[in-house]
Formats: C-alpha cells, structure tokens, sequence
C-alpha cells in the first residue's frame, strides 16, 4: 500500500497547484479585459497628436526646433526597455529581455554609444545580474500605467536628445496582436521621421507660431508614443499570463489523469496479491 | 450655416466628451477663445480653465481642463487636453 499512498499524495498536490494556476488564469483574464479597454481608450487621442503634428511639419522646421532635429550620424542612443514586473507569464519577459540585447549588440556593433533604460523589475534584475549599466530604472509601473508614468520614462532621454548627447531612442515592448500573440517589437521613438504624407497648416490660423506649438506638442507626443507602448505591454503581459496559466493548468489535468492511472493500477495490484496470498494460504492448509 | 459642431474632448486615456454643440469658451493659453459652427480652421495650444460647451440640448455643460491642444476644422472641434476635470 506504500506506493499507492505516495501516488495519493503527489495527485493532492498537483490538484492544489491546478487550483492555484487556474486562479491566476482567471485574475489575468478580468485583468487582461481591463487593460485592453485601457489600450482601446488611448487611441484616439494618440492617433489625433500624430496627425496634428504631422500636419504642422512644415519645411525648416527641423532647423527651429532641437526635437526635431535628424542627426546626420548616431553617435550615441538610448534603448528603453518596458518588461512586467512580475513573472509567470511564459516567455514574456525573455523575449522583451532578447529583443533588447539584440538591438544593444547591433548598436554596439555599429560603433555606437549605448545606454539603457529600463521600467519593470523582470528586465532590472537581469541586467543587473548581467553586471550592465543602466542608466534609470523605475519598477513603480503598475497594471494600470498613467500618462505620468510615461512621462518620467520619455522625460530624461527627451532632454538628452534635446541638448544633443543622444541621437536616436528606442523603444523595445510587446506588440499586443492578440492575447496569445505578443510579440517582442523595437521602434524608434526619435529622431521622429518624417512622414512623406505631410499636409500643410497654411489654410489655419495658428496660434502660437508653429515652431513653438510644434515645441509643445512634440513631447506630449512622445509621452503618449510611450504611454500606449506601456498600456500594451500591460495587456500583453495578462495575456501572455493567462496563456501561461491556462496551459498549466491543462497539464496539471494530464498529471493528475495519469498519476490517478497508476493510483488505481497500485491498488489493483495490491488487492490482486492480497487475494493470491489468501488463496496460496488456503491451499496450504487443504 | 451649419448652426452645430461636432466636438471631442479626449485626454490621454480616455475620451471625456463626444457629442454636438452649439458654441463652446476654450481657455486658451493666451486668453479665452469662444468657437461658433463655421469658425475658421484653427489651431491654438490650450491653457488651464474652465471648458465651457453649449450642448446641442441648449444645456451648458463644463469641463476642467489643463494644458493641450484645441483643433477647429470644418466643424469639427478636436480638444486634446493633458488633464480634464468633470464639473
């Protein structure tokens, strides 16, 4: 009966861990639905900004305003890096972390000065780890990241490129395609490229003059570029959670059919021998 | 003329307002700016204030808003405001 008491306590104990994977299943599915509600609200005014500011690019703009400006050659550049902060969302993370040391070790293989930012603990720890300087981290982003958040990230590199002592910045986070597909992306954040489909404002009245409207959209701009990269990264995270989750839990299913299996083969064994002894026993006394 | 426009107030994360209106007061960053249906195409960086709308019901309705961009073009009033407060 020792080997069939073990079997029972393994399948208690992967029933338990089942319990715990499918729980978080759910929390990720109700989290997930809020996240992506979050995604869908911050589109229309992340797809008017860019618009506006598309239409404001008038020529000689590039020469006003320091944002603007295309560096001729990359000489230094900052990767933003947007990880979760918490784990047991399959490879998530991995492929964020990947996807960043890949566009790293092209920069550095391009002679260029590099630095990185990072938001979220997952991406901190291993970079730490790696021994790598980083430039900032903040792990403070929660499920629901604000404008402001996005803000503090944008902030520093803005200005860096403002003065001049970075080039280019990119953002590496998850594409949200579905909730079971979120893969890894980089774009380039700035400079900001110019767009052939350019539309002039001359037929309106602008106020303040467009360079220095252009000032002041620009960054809001850049923060909204981030805050939806970091909306989409939170949606991509439950839902890479949820497949995750879901996963472990089918299989703590397939464990506990086989380990219940090879419960009952044990216990048949078991009786089977009982009776072969009683039998032998009885047959001894005849 | 067209006697409504159709405006959107939208912050960063969300969509405060979208419906039609009669005439709003913006607090634009130089002074208030008051917008009727056929104003001229406009664009103006926005202040801190009171957004006063007109709704197309005759009620007057305020938002709270702070910093941002307003856009008029063919009737069509795009505000995207840094921060909205409903009052």
């Amino acid at each position: 009966m020792a080997q069939a008491r073990e079997v029972l306590r393994r399948i208690k104990s992967v029933r338990n861990t089942r319990k715990i994977t499918r729980t978080m299943e759910l929390i990720a599915t109700s989290k997930l639905k809020r996240a992506m509600d979050r995604m869908v609200a911050a589109r229309p005014y992340s797809d008017a900004l860019g618009e506006l500011l598309r239409s404001l690019r008038a020529p000689g703009l590039e020469q006003d305003h320091p944002l603007l400006r295309q560096p001729a050659e990359t000489k230094r550049a900052a990767v933003l890096l947007l990880t979760a902060n918490r784990g047991f969302c399959g490879a998530f993370n991995a492929n964020l972390i990947r996807e960043a040391r890949t566009k790293l070790e092209e920069l550095e293989a391009a002679g260029v000065e590099t630095e990185l930012h990072i938001a979220g603990k997952k991406g901190l720890t291993f970079f730490r780890f790696r021994g790598r300087a980083i430039a900032s981290s903040t792990i403070a982003i929660g499920d629901a990241p604000t404008p402001e958040d996005a803000e503090g990230l944008i902030a520093p590199v803005r200005d860096s490129f403002e003065s001049g002592a970075l080039d280019a910045v990119y953002l590496v986070s998850a594409k949200f395609r579905s909730a079971m597909s979120t893969p890894p992306g980089t774009q380039l954040v700035l400079p900001v490229e110019p767009r052939a489909d350019a539309r002039s404002v001359d037929a309106f009245i602008v106020s303040p003059p467009p360079v220095k409207l252009v000032g002041r959209i620009l960054p809001r701009y850049l923060t909204s570029v981030v805050y939806r990269a970091l909306v989409e990264n939170a949606a991509g995270e439950q839902g890479a959670r949820r497949a995750a989750m879901k996963s472990a839990t089918d299989n703590a299913g397939e464990m506990i059919d086989t380990l219940t299996r090879s419960y009952n083969r044990a216990r048949q064994a078991q009786i089977t021998q009982e009776i072969a002894e009683i039998v032998g026993g009885a047959a001894a006394l005849e | 003329m067209a006697r409504l426009m159709e405006l959107r107030v939208v912050t960063p994360e969300k969509v405060v307002f979208e419906g039609a209106a009669r005439s709003l007061v913006a607090p634009a960053w130089d002074g208030w700016v008051g917008v009727l249906p056929g104003h001229a195409p406009f664009l103006t960086l926005l202040g801190s204030g009171p957004l006063e709308v007109d709704s197309e019901s005759g009620e007057r309705r305020a938002f709270g808003i702070s910093g941002g961009v307003m856009k008029v073009e063919s009737n069509q009033v795009m505000v995207l405001a840094d921060r909205v407060e409903p009052s």
